[in-house]
């Protein structure tokens, strides 16, 4: 960061570094944490004695456990696969809803898009049971397609809800001098709003991932066995056994579990962050 | 079966119990292999229960599983899961119709899913008998009608550092008056008692339920009637107040069920209740910390001695297709041969049901686990002296009676937090 003319050092530390210092140190401890915890050895982990930060002799052997004993791997492309098809699922039906609600004018469309947020508030914890049956009507239970059926439950009234703020923020005049030029509906849509409402899809996309990847209790419910779970629940079933926490293996399944959104996050932020602000600037 | 259970009776030498499961083996093979598949190859048979953090024991399932499979024709699959996610899958299974055949229920889950259970009181009349502890068979029973066939309990009790009573000249305590000395005594040489309070399901109404019935309190009469504000909670409640700040971790009351295992294994107190976990991961990872630990039960009271422990209890679903063979799956398990292994695979973790398993051989394979061998004839379930039913179960859930004792160790008035507690409770049960 470039001083600014009559800025002071002093300035820029106390506005600038020391924030962002405490803004990062907030943002990585978990991951410091997780990774200092999955290479320390037990007799270091049950020592409250040492400091918890320091490990006098690593090891590799809860990271061993974890790969050499439980199915992370597999767990980790089933959840990759789920994750990734439940959000192009989701993002293909909420660009659509989206659309349709924040441009086409048709009787009952608000108390539509109220109906979609509403339904969004229904925690998951109230609808697993009935979605149980419904996927038991669909012979999908223990596999993942229950998953990739069920999230879109949540994720594309999430999307929708939020490309339909981001659609609005699209000029209209953009999309009519399309029409005037001959262009259908259809064509308008795919060829000058969605190009410009990529960051916006985007940012609802990593959302939809993340909270794909994350979700815990329908993937509890809807998969039985052990080669078909996800890794937030295969790693909790398998390491955790009664009062008995395997903490060094979990904290290698939380952090080797945390690094695809991480990466996806990082490779998409400057979309995201203007998906987060607002779509085309005038 | 019942026979068997009657022929294995105490007193019972190696020789005996080689024999005796032999025998038991050969009638296993008469009932499964000497004759035809009782079932068509179609048939599949899906088995739900809580993964133990023993792996020989969740092994030993898997081999019942696989010889009942091949035994008796049926495919069977077994899935171990954390308990703690137990609840979530048996209420969508039940709500649904589809899921397991059987499931591993614990406590008084049968109270709790009644109505998706069938009628086990005939497997229970052929499996359990009449010797099975009472409070087990309250755990299943539900308006007279046996809902699951308790097979084993997890018990608990207090794990001490035996070395460090040596060191200080104490003995392992028989009464709460005794454990309170020990507790100051500990307490004074920076090793205090740890014991949770807080929201907890398993440490926390281990703790408080028993120190509760022990003076005498009791949540309820015999026909239901909150009686939990009386003389007797008073004085277990001041107890609570005493033993805590002369012997106590103050930490404790921030505390879940995983707080005491790593405090103790990190060797910051000195004795603690809790199921057998603490010693198997000491014997495991830290063998030099497992020679100095031993067990004692609960501690006596004006009351009695007792102990929260809940059964491990095997149901058939109501909306299961395959009841007759999940009922002879049942039935291999509970085969004194198969449930023998279970028990000695486990160490001495689990403890049967009946009287008899008291003089099983495991309990001579290793001294600090052998109080757990009477572990069970101390149990009692919460609700005393009612049932073990629903409205018990939601005062468990809603922590009444630990937070009554998080209060009093907190200076509240003991006499204030009794009438607190009978408000709470009168809104579970009715007033």
């Amino acid at each position: 960061m470039n001083a600014m003319v009559g800025e002071t050092y002093v300035r820029r530390l106390v506005i600038f570094y020391i924030p962002l210092f405490m803004f990062v140190f907030v943002m990585l401890f978990p991951f410091a944490w997780m990774l200092i915890t999955s290479i320390k050895p037990d007799a270091e982990l049950y020592n409250p004695r040492i400091s918890p930060f320091i490990v006098r002799e690593p090891t590799l052997e809860h990271w061993e456990s974890l790969f050499g004993t439980t199915l992370f791997i597999r767990w980790a492309i089933n959840t990759l696969w789920v994750a990734i098809a439940s959000t192009a699922v989701s993002l293909f039906a909420g660009v659509l809803a989206g659309y349709a609600l924040s441009r086409l004018v048709f009787r009952g469309s608000t108390l539509f898009g109220i109906m979609i947020f509403v339904t969004y508030l229904v925690p998951p914890t109230l609808l697993f049971i009935p979605l149980t049956g419904v996927v038991t009507w669909m012979g999908l239970q223990d596999t993942t397609w229950s998953l990739i059926f069920t999230y879109p439950t949540f994720l594309v009234p999430f999307c929708t809800w939020l490309l339909m703020g981001y659609f609005q923020t699209i000029p209209k005049e953009l999309e009519e001098c399309a029409r005037i030029d001959g262009a259908t509906r259809l064509q308008a849509m795919s060829r000058i709003v969605i190009p410009l409402a990529v960051p916006g899809i985007l940012s609802a996309g990593i959302f939809a991932f993340t909270l794909s990847w994350n979700e815990f209790l329908y993937a509890l419910v809807f998969i039985h066995s052990p080669e078909n779970k996800t890794i937030p629940v295969g790693v909790t079933s398998e390491l955790i056994k009664g009062d008995v926490f395997f903490w060094g293996a979990l904290m290698a399944g939380a952090l080797f579990g945390s690094v695809p959104v991480a990466v996806v996050y990082s490779f998409f932020v400057e979309h995201y962050v203007s998906g987060m602000t607002g779509a085309v600037k005038g | 079966m019942q026979k068997k259970i009657t022929q294995r009776g105490s007193g019972v030498t190696r020789r005996d119990f080689i024999a005796t499961t032999s025998a038991a083996g050969v009638a296993a093979t008469a009932f499964l292999g000497g004759k035809a598949p009782a079932f068509a190859s179609n048939h599949k048979l899906h088995y739900l229960q809580w993964s133990s953090f023993i792996p020989d024991a969740d092994a030993e399932i898997r081999r019942q599983v696989e010889e009942f499979s091949k035994a008796a024709g049926v495919e069977v699959t077994v899935e171990m899961i954390n308990q703690n996610d137990m609840t979530p899958r048996i209420t969508a299974a039940i709500e649904s119709g589809e899921g397991a055949d059987v499931m591993l229920l614990i406590n008084n889950q049968p109270h709790l899913f009644a109505n998706g259970l069938v009628d086990h009181g005939a497997l229970m009349s052929e499996l359990a008998g009449g010797d099975i502890y009472d409070w087990a068979n309250g755990a299943v029973t539900v308006d007279g009608v046996a809902r699951a066939v308790p097979l084993f309990n997890i018990g608990n009790a207090i794990v001490y550092r035996k070395d460090v009573f040596d060191e200080l000249g104490l003995s392992a305590p028989n009464t709460w008056d005794e454990y309170l000395e020990v507790g100051r005594a500990l307490k004074n040489n920076n090793l205090p008692v740890g014991q949770t309070l807080g929201h907890t399901f398993g440490d926390a109404p281990s703790f408080a339920y028993p120190l509760l019935w022990s003076f005498g309190g009791m949540e309820v009469d015999a026909s239901g009637k909150v009686v939990v504000n009386s003389a007797e909670t008073h004085q277990a409640l001041a107890f609570a107040k005493e033993f805590w700040e002369a012997a106590c971790d103050p930490g404790g009351l921030a505390w879940d069920d995983t707080s005491n295992n790593r405090a103790f294994l990190g060797q910051t107190i000195g004795a603690t209740l809790n199921g057998a976990s603490i010693y198997f991961v000491a014997r495991r990872k830290f063998p030099d910390l497992a020679d100095k630990l031993a067990h004692v039960n609960n501690p006596e009271g004006p009351g009695g001695r007792y102990h929260v422990i809940g059964p491990r209890s095997p149901a058939i679903m109501k909306y299961s297709e395959e009841q007759d063979a999940a009922a002879d799956f049942i039935r291999f398990m509970f085969q004194d041969d198969n449930f023998s292994q279970f028990i000695t695979v486990n160490s001495g973790y689990v403890q049967g049901l009946t009287p008899k398993w008291e003089n099983h051989p495991v309990w001579d394979s290793d001294p600090a686990l052998k109080i757990f061998s009477t572990n069970a004839k101390y149990g009692r379930s919460y609700g005393h002296a009612g049932p073990w039913n629903r409205a018990s179960g939601e005062v468990a859930e809603k922590y009444i009676v630990v937070d009554m004792f998080a209060r009093a160790v907190q200076g509240e008035d003991p006499k204030e937090i009794a009438a607190w507690g009978q408000k709470e409770m009168e809104n579970v049960y009715g007033a």
